[in-house]
Formats: C-alpha cells, sequence, structure tokens
C-alpha cells in the first residue's frame, strides 16, 4: 500500500517540522489552559466536589477529559489550518504533483496532526502529575485510544479543511460541532448526574464514548463498556481515514 | 507499457468547467525530445490542458497518457515522468527555498542526502545558491521564476511542462531561460512550452501548436506551420483576430 516510503517520510517530516517550528503557539498554550483547569476546577472547586461514587477524586476524574479534550482540539487544528494554508496558497500542488498515491498524501499530512495530538496529550498527563499521582491502568489501552482519536480528529481537519472555502467556515466545525461535543461527552462529569433525558441524548454522541475510553485506561473507570468505546473508536478511525482517502482520490476541491 | 517515441500523447480530451466547456474533443502527440509551443489567446485552453495532463484537473472524456502511461490509472508513474513550471509563485511561504526544493525531492521519493545535494547543484545552476536560506518572499520576481524551475526540474523530470515562463521576465532573464530551455532540451528533455509571445516559441520551438476555444486549430512541424509565414501571422489568421 506504500509505495513511496521516502516521500511519506518527506511529508510527515514537513508536517510534524512545521508545528514544532512554532511550539509556542501549538505545544504550550494546550498545556497552559491545562494547569488552568486543573487548578480551578480540579484544586479550587473540585475538592469540595464529593466524587466518591465514581471511586476518584475530582481531579482525578477531569484529567483524563482534558487529555481527550486538548488531543481532540490539536490533532483536528493541526491538519485543518496546515491543509487549509496549503489550499489557500496553492502550495498543495507540490503535493498533488508529486507520485505520492492518495493514500500515502493523506498519511503524511495525518503525521502531523497525529503527531501534535500525542505531544499535547502526554504533555497534559505530565502537566497532571504536578497536581495528583495518576498510574495508567492499561497503558497499551491507552496508547490505542490516543491513536485512535488522533487519527479521527486529524482526518476531520482535513475534511474540514478542504470544504471549507474561507477562514470563517473553517471554524465553524470546531465551534459549533465539535466543542460542544466534547464538552456534553462527559469531560468534567460522569453520566450518573445528568438527568436522565440528557443521559439519554449522551448515549448518541460519539466522543462520550472517546473520553470514556480515555478515563478507564488510565483510572479504570467508565461510564460505559469498554468494548463499546473501543469499537467506536476503531470505526470512526477507519471511516474517517478512508472518507479522507476518497476526498483526495476524487479531487474534491482540490483538482478543477 | 512504456512507449518511449511518443512522450505526450492526447485523445479525444474533452472538459468542461460547470456548463462551460474548456476543451473541446482536442487530440495531439508529441514526440520524445521535442520542443512543443503550445500558443493561444488567453482563455484558449492552455492552462486547462496543462492541468489536465499533470493531474491538477479531472476531465470528462478523453484519454491522456506520458509515455504509454495513463495520467489516471497510471498517475504515480506519469507524475514521476513530468516537471510542471506553474504561471504563479505557489510556494510554501514558512519553508526556505533550499527546504522548499529538498522537500520536493522527497516526495519523489528521493532520499534526503541526495535531495539536498541536487537541491544546491539545482541553486547553483539557476544562480540562487546564495539565497538557499531565505524564503521565496525575500526573492525578486526574476528569482521566483528560477525558483519555479528549479521545483520543476528537481525530479530529473523526462518532460518539462512551462505556462508562460518567461512572462514578465526582463530580457536579461528572459534570454538566461531560453538558454537553459534549449540546453534541457538539448540534454534529451521534451518540453511543453505555453506562451504569448511569438517569437520566443519560433526562437525556441521544434513543433507549434495553436488552440482556440477549446479546439486545436494548428499543429505540426514548425516549417509546417509557418509556411513562410510569420508566426504572428499565422496565429492572427487561425485565431481569427486580423
Amino acid at each position: 500500500m506504500i509505495n513511496n516510503p521516502i516521500g511519506v517520510l518527506a511529508l510527515s517530516k514537513r508536517e510534524v517540522v512545521r508545528f514544532l517550528s512554532v511550539a509556542s503557539q501549538t505545544i504550550f498554550p494546550p498545556l497552559m489552559a491545562s494547569v488552568l483547569f486543573m487548578y480551578i476546577f480540579g484544586v479550587a472547586i473540585g475538592a469540595r466536589i464529593d466524587f466518591s461514587s465514581t471511586g476518584l477524586s475530582y481531579l482525578g476524574f477531569i484529567v483524563p477529559g482534558l487529555m481527550t479534550m486538548h488531543l481532540i482540539s490539536s490533532s483536528y487544528e493541526n491538519t485543518t489550518s496546515s491543509l487549509f494554508i496549503a489550499r489557500w496558497h496553492n502550495h498543495i500542488q507540490e503535493v498533488l504533483l508529486s507520485p505520492l498515491s492518495y493514500f500515502e498524501m493523506v498519511l503524511g499530512l495525518l503525521a502531523g496532526g497525529v503527531a501534535r495530538g500525542v505531544i499535547v496529550c502526554l504533555g497534559v498527563y505530565g502537566v497532571s502529575l504536578f497536581f495528583t499521582p495518576l498510574p495508567i491502568q492499561h497503558p497499551f489501552l491507552l496508547a490505542f485510544f490516543i491513536f485512535t482519536i488522533a487519527v479521527i480528529f486529524s482526518c476531520g481537519g482535513m475534511m474540514g479543511a478542504l470544504w471549507a472555502e474561507d477562514f470563517g467556515m473553517l471554524s465553524l466545525w470546531s465551534i459549533y460541532i465539535i466543542i460542544p461535543l466534547v464538552m456534553m461527552g462527559g469531560v468534567f462529569h460522569p453520566m450518573a448526574i445528568l438527568p436522565e433525558v440528557i443521559r439519554g441524548i449522551s448515549r448518541f454522541n460519539p466522543l462520550h464514548y472517546l473520553i470514556n475510553g480515555m478515563r478507564y485506561s488510565i483510572t479504570g473507570f467508565s461510564d460505559s463498556s469498554i468494548l463499546i468505546c473501543a469499537f467506536i473508536s476503531l470505526v470512526l478511525a477507519l471511516g474517517t481515514f478512508f472518507a479522507t482517502v476518497y476526498m483526495f482520490r476524487v479531487g474534491y476541491k482540490l483538482r478543477t | 507499457m512504456r512507449d518511449s517515441e511518443r512522450a505526450i500523447s492526447i485523445k479525444n480530451l474533452t472538459k468542461y468547467y460547470s456548463k462551460l466547456q474548456a476543451l473541446d474533443n482536442i487530440s495531439l502527440e508529441i514526440k520524445r525530445g521535442d520542443f512543443f509551443a503550445f500558443l493561444g489567446p488567453n482563455g484558449a485552453g492552455k492552462t486547462t490542458t496543462i492541468n489536465v495532463l499533470t493531474g491538477l484537473s479531472n476531465f470528462q472524456r478523453g484519454e491522456v497518457k506520458a509515455f504509454g502511461y495513463n495520467t489516471v490509472s497510471e498517475y504515480t508513474r506519469t507524475r514521476r515522468l513530468i516537471g510542471l513550471c506553474a504561471q504563479e509563485f505557489n510556494f510554501d511561504p514558512f519553508l526556505t527555498i533550499h527546504q522548499l526544493l529538498a522537500y520536493q525531492a522527497g516526495y519523489f521519493g528521493i532520499p534526503p542526502k541526495e535531495a539536498s545535494q541536487r537541491t544546491d547543484e539545482l541553486l547553483k545552476r539557476f544562480q540562487l545558491i546564495e539565497k538557499r536560506n531565505v524564503k521565496h518572499r525575500a526573492l525578486s520576481g526574476g528569482m521566483k521564476k528560477r525558483l519555479l524551475i528549479c521545483r520543476a526540474l528537481i525530479h530529473d523530470p523526462e518532460i518539462l511542462i512551462l505556462d508562460e515562463p518567461t512572462a514578465g521576465c526582463d530580457l536579461e532573464l528572459k534570454f538566461l531561460i531560453w538558454d537553459y530551455l534549449t540546453q534541457l532540451n538539448n540534454e534529451g528533455k521534451t518540453i511543453f512550452l505555453t506562451t504569448h509571445y511569438m517569437e520566443e516559441a519560433e526562437k525556441l520551438c521544434k513543433t507549434i501548436g495553436i488552440i482556440n476555444h477549446g479546439r486545436i486549430v494548428r499543429i505540426g512541424d514548425k516549417q509546417e506551420v509557418l509556411r513562410d509565414k510569420s508566426l504572428e501571422a499565422v496565429f492572427l489568421e487561425v485565431t481569427g483576430q486580423e
């Protein structure tokens, strides 16, 4: 499936170097935001919340949620900005004229989103250790969820970048769909405290399963079956990946 | 299967932009080692033909091949064979010109060490080596033109397509580019050139095609097309601009 490994590596390298060269805008802001969330919600307010039913402290509960939230936003923003700017300046032609297959093009562009998401996610976990010890219960499962979630939102970012015609459209998905779904997916609260109607609706929120998969991997606590969480995560990763490859193959807003 | 004689082969190509027909059943063949000038008024279909050839445009009907390989079903092969020097300066603004060319070489499967070496060779050849660590915005218009040619040549393609490479160039740069192109053609590269400068086509090219309203209205060897007339006269005659 990969006939041009050097080409894929070159594109991957360009994508990774691009976000690392502006780490002050791509890596540190989510870490800073996490510190504030952990201090205000976890330490200042969380100490007053009774979370004994989950077997976790409130801080311990929100850390996997924050890791997921920043994993999602970092992966999404990376591919969105990279691909949209490449379309805007038309230097996407550098890639389109190359002998990379469409599968390989997506793989190369994906690398930046996945790498940035993973670095930020692990950074948030690292920062959390200053606030509370949080040993990882299922490291391989955690690696699976981090990778699949990064793939889902990196591909989502590419789809958004292809769809958008201007910078305004670029942020629509993030503001009106991703952030509400993340917030309602259980970053800051367990399902049990929601009214029954909202709880029922939340079962249809795919991000609920991604957040719970991450939470189970780290703490061993989850609102939903871990098998269902893993299945949804895998199906979404494969689905978004092949949908993105398809968009490249038909040249959706890439070819005239 | 590779066709070592015909560098470019286009059969019955038709292309629409929505309801607007840009190319109307065009066919042409360009031999290996040829220097082909593709002329036509603005909006005639020159750039569209180039975009179809390089895979930047979809098309509705017809068949396009480079050295016998289909540009749609065998695109990973044909893209290795073609280098495009586009009309616009579409460079990644975040990269230095050395990085830009080295990454481009990488996409073509050239290992990093060789890519860096080849980049420096091209930058030297096109007198850009002193600018290797600056971004393209710091280059003059002429330097950017040369950088476009470097990028098109980075993977040593057998076919070089140039879309108005000398548009807006001063005389010195124009002559410099002409020399480069003649040299490249003498080295065996097939060149496909679009231009609005008749003297350029007349001086450099071996075969000439003229397109108007998406149809090829004249094509053949230079002598055959000219028939003791100037290219400008032939152009005006066949495009109805007399």
